[in-house]
């Protein structure tokens, strides 16, 4: 088999390329081209709903790979980012009438600011400190904003509608969250091939040896759990907008976070399309258990056992297995 | 001062059934390097035993540690064999270990979640509502009592770790593994019994929080990141550092908890695990990170 | 008459490559073995496979007529044989005294156990001066005594050591491997990796050569020394194509 691979080498090589860019080329189109099924013919709001939810989880998942993935640390509590972004855009809008389609770019800076700080004082050290500091991460944030009352404290903060016609009015957050995704990935993406991401895998592997492999590990973590802090904190900008109401409740609970981290290890952390996978596989799951048993409990029961089962079965993900007994199909082979 | 002094008993008193409640989430670390964040979760499953057991039984919920220490115990022992024994010496398993502890927290949370819904309970034992008084301040009985417990417990524990054969060999694993292993300490077996331990250390927790505090399921994130500050302050695996972070931090959130309310409370052990973060990011007395 | 017999044995770390790749030895009771290779050769490995700290994919091991495979470490250790591992594999917060107590921890009999402390410290009179204090606050040669004394209150009938004077001033390591040979005088079969192989295998009765994995060749000690392949490993003269 390694021989016969070995001697077709260089066409399939082509032959992947060839298809990747087919299969890319038909997905811009596709998730472009899909609302206007909603502008012609109506009854798709659902269909919409679902779609930038779902492109709004493949920027958390991919960018949460950042530091989970590509670097090998575990952060239980980037849903913090997501609440930075949100709040940000929230404070934006309501006391400085900026609307969030414009904020959001800057509500994802400042997310990956205070990610910036938050990473010098937590990634000293190696290891399981940085896990249990980003949990108490979470509940900090969530005591913080809970009492704050200049944006509603734990009663939470209402913003307006977007004023368009009530079938429209999901289209610009459509086309929003799909700019998101694909500036998420394609980070991903990049930084994987940048030296960068190189010395991030060095990292992940054996941190000691990266350091005295002359890798600046300490600021190469910090920068990518700023960088990872990014993009979701513009998703929550948005999202933030698109409920049309904040609280800490909806973005500050562990299972929020827990869903991040699940996503992206179902997808295969370390890997390009792991997140999407992940990401697709687990809002259709997550739809169909909400739509059979509802109950918060049961949710976070089923996140629970999701987990479990992939982390005992496939540590690597669905990606990440595929990759190893090379059954990957060349379309999810951006690596 | 006589108020500052009140604060320090109710402090120390607390204090001291943190400490038990952290001392099983250190042993655990110190022998396999797992941070277990089911810890708290496994304390409130435990909680709901002594709930039921007072209010079906008549059971006190201090000696209701009969129940909860062995059903913790041998509850450690399976998930022990079933999640951790093939995966603690393969490094590539080990680094997910965590967040299979993880995954555990909410499994159990929303189980009992779903059985026994999001609403505060507490057993109601008569001390749970007196206090001794003594000149100017007062005791409260419950919490004299658990501390009481807990400082028995821990007394056994050190006893236990002092002076028995399975004690050395607890100690062997935890300072350095390799070594332990060289002398003959089968370290499979040793982790067992400490998952054991630790979980029935949990247990015991479970009963004095099931009067102390009132609880319900999600409560137990709270729980675990207020032990895993203290911890983390004392240094990891280390009981010692285990009890001085639980007296220190216990104290401190009590005189934080009269000045500014107790929502502000547990934010002191937060602040204070980013505070230890930045000064001396092994803890008082860990030991120093690689490198 | 040779007691410890390791015949082709494959072995590797977890799902890794395997380390040693078809190694064959024979060691006679009582006598020394010094094991000299360059780094990576897999030299700490072989002791670890003896000790049943390693899985062995192939080949077979017997003691004194039996076999070694699919013993625990505490079972090989049962059996007599001590491993005093590179890494200096003390208990650093435990105190001298507690050190030499977890080397007889396999041992049911504490008395028994303090009786052979007695005898240790006899051996080494600057552990007993030692006694209470923390292992970790030792001199590096102090500890190797440690290790050295912890692995006799076992009374092994083979002692393995990894790379004893690792770091030591070679003043300190003579000590070491004069201890060595008093216990090779007791009866005590020992078997000792060592980097500087002048030094090792001028204590020792036969010298074993390891590379990639495999036993290149063996001696007795001098004539080890002498040999030109040793030049070879040891300066990188070698597989440059001219084996062949
Ligand atoms: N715990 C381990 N896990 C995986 N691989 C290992 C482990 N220990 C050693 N190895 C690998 O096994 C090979 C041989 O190592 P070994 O320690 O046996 O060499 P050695 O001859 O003792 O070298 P040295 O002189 O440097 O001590 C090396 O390539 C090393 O990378
Ligand atoms: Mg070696």
């Amino acid at each position: 088999m390694s021989t016969d691979t070995a001697i077709a080498g260089p066409a399939d090589q082509t032959d992947a390329n060839r298809s990747r860019r087919i299969f890319l080329g038909i997905i811009i189109v596709a998730t472009l081209a899909f609302p206007l099924l909603q502008v012609f013919f109506g009854g798709f709001s659902y269909w919409l709903h679902m779609a930038l939810f779902l492109y709004m989880n493949i920027a958390i998942a991919s960018s949460w790979n950042i530091i989970g993935g590509f670097a090998g640390y575990i952060s239980l509590g980037h849903n913090v980012f997501f609440a930075i972004g949100g709040y940000s855009a929230a404070i934006l809008f309501a006391y400085f009438g900026v609307s969030p389609f414009i904020a959001f770019p800057l509500c994802g800076l400042i997310s990956m600011g205070f990610g910036f700080i938050i990473g010098m004082m937590t990634l000293r050290t190696r290891g399981p400190t940085f896990i249990i500091s980003t949990i108490a991460l979470v509940l900090l944030a969530k005591i913080l904003l809970d009492n704050w009352d200049y944006i509603g404290g734990s009663n939470g903060i209402s913003l307006p509608l977007l004023d368009m016609p009530v079938e429209y009015v999901k289209l610009p957050f459509y086309y929003a969250m799909l700019a998101i995704a694909a500036g998420s990935v394609f980070l991903g993406y990049s930084v994987r091939r940048w030296k960068f991401g190189l010395g991030l895998r060095a990292i992940s592997q054996d941190e000691t040896k990266a350091e005295v492999a002359g890798i600046p590990t300490r600021f190469y973590k910090t920068l990518a759990f700023a960088l990872s802090g990014l993009f979701i904190g513009m998703a929550g900008a948005l999202w933030g907008y698109y409920l049309t109401y904040l609280s800490p409740a909806i973005f500050l609970t562990i299972l929020v976070g827990a869903k991040f981290v699940l996503m992206t290890i179902l997808g295969g952390r370390g890997t390009i399309s792991g997140p999407i996978v992940g990401a697709i596989i687990f809002i259709s799951a997550n739809e169909f258990f909400v739509a059979q048993f509802g109950a918060t409990e049961l949710n976070i029961v089923a996140t629970g056992v999701l987990l479990l089962l992939v982390l005992m079965f496939f540590p690597e993900g669905i990606v990440g297995t595929l990759k190893r007994n090379g059954k990957l199909p060349a379309i999810l082979d951006w690596d | 001062m006589t108020q500052a002094i009140q604060i320090l008993i109710i402090g120390l008193t607390l204090g001291g059934v943190f400490a038990l409640m952290a001392s099983g989430l250190t042993l655990i670390f110190g022998v396999m390097g797992i941070v277990n964040l089911a810890h708290a979760a496994f304390m409130v499953a435990a909680a709901f035993i002594s709930f039921f057991a007072y209010k079906g039984l008549g059971l006190d919920p201090i000696a209701s540690i009969v129940l909860t220490m062995p059903v913790m115990f041998v509850v450690g022992l399976v998930v022990y064999r079933l999640f951790f024994a093939r995966s603690i010496d393969d490094p590539k398993k080990r680094s997910v270990l965590v967040l299979v502890t993880f995954a555990m927290a909410l499994v159990i949370e929303g189980t009992l979640g779903f059985f026994f819904s999001n609403i505060y309970r507490s057993t109601n034992p008569p001390y749970a509502y007196d206090a001794f008084l003594m000149g100017p301040f007062y005791l409260p009985k419950g919490q004299f009592y658990a501390t009481l417990m807990s400082a028995l417990i821990l007394g056994a524990l050190w006893a236990m770790l002092r002076f028995t054969r399975l004690g050395y060999a607890i100690r062997a694993t935890t300072h350095n593994r390799t070594a332990a292993e060289v002398v003959g300490v089968n370290v499979d077996r040793v982790s067992m019994f400490v998952f054991g331990i630790g979980m029935a250390l949990a247990g015991a927790s479970g009963s004095m929080i099931s009067f102390l505090f009132s609880f319900y399921p999600g409560k137990h994130w709270e729980w675990v990141a207020i032990l895993l500050s203290l911890v983390v302050l004392g240094g990891m695996g280390s009981l010692l550092g285990a009890l001085i972070g639980a007296l220190s931090l216990s104290v401190i959130s009590a005189f934080v908890n009269s000045a500014y309310g107790p929502t502000w409370s547990p934010v002191t052990f937060y602040l204070a695990l980013f505070a230890i973060l930045l000064i001396r990011p092994q803890g008082l007395l860990g030991k120093k990170p690689e490198l | 008459m040779p007691h410890l017999v390791v015949k082709d044995v494959v072995a590797g770390y977890g799902s890794g490559p395997d380390i040693l790749t078809g190694l064959s030895l024979d060691v006679e009771e009582g006598k020394s073995y010094c094991i000299v290779g360059p780094n990576g050769a897999g030299k700490s490995t072989l002791l670890k496979a003896i000790c049943g700290l390693v899985n062995i994919r192939n080949g077979t091991i017997d003691f004194e007529g039996e076999t070694l495979l699919g013993l625990r470490a505490d079972q090989v250790l049962q059996r007599g044989i001590c491993f005093v591992p590179q890494d200096r594999s003390l208990f650093p917060d435990m105190t001298v005294r507690e050190n030499l107590r977890m080397g007889g921890y396999i041992l049911k009999d504490r008395n028994e156990v303090e009786r052979r402390i007695d005898e240790v410290f006899e051996m080494f009179p600057i552990l007993k001066e030692r006694a209470s204090q923390h292992a970790k606050t030792m001199s590096g040669g102090q500890q190797q005594q440690l290790l050295l004394g912890r692995a006799l209150v076992l009374r092994p009938k083979v002692v393995m050591l990894d790379e004893p004077s690792l770091g030591l001033a070679p003043k300190v390591s003579k000590q070491i491997f004069d201890s060595m040979n008093q216990l090779k005088d007791a009866g005590i079969t020992i078997i000792v990796v060592e980097q500087n192989a002048r030094m090792g295998l001028g204590y020792c009765d036969w010298g074993c050569v390891l590379d990639l994995g495999k036993l290149v060749f063996e001696g007795a000690s001098r004539t080890v020394l002498d040999d030109p392949r040793m030049a070879e490993l040891y300066l990188g003269t070698r597989r440059t194509g001219s084996e062949k």
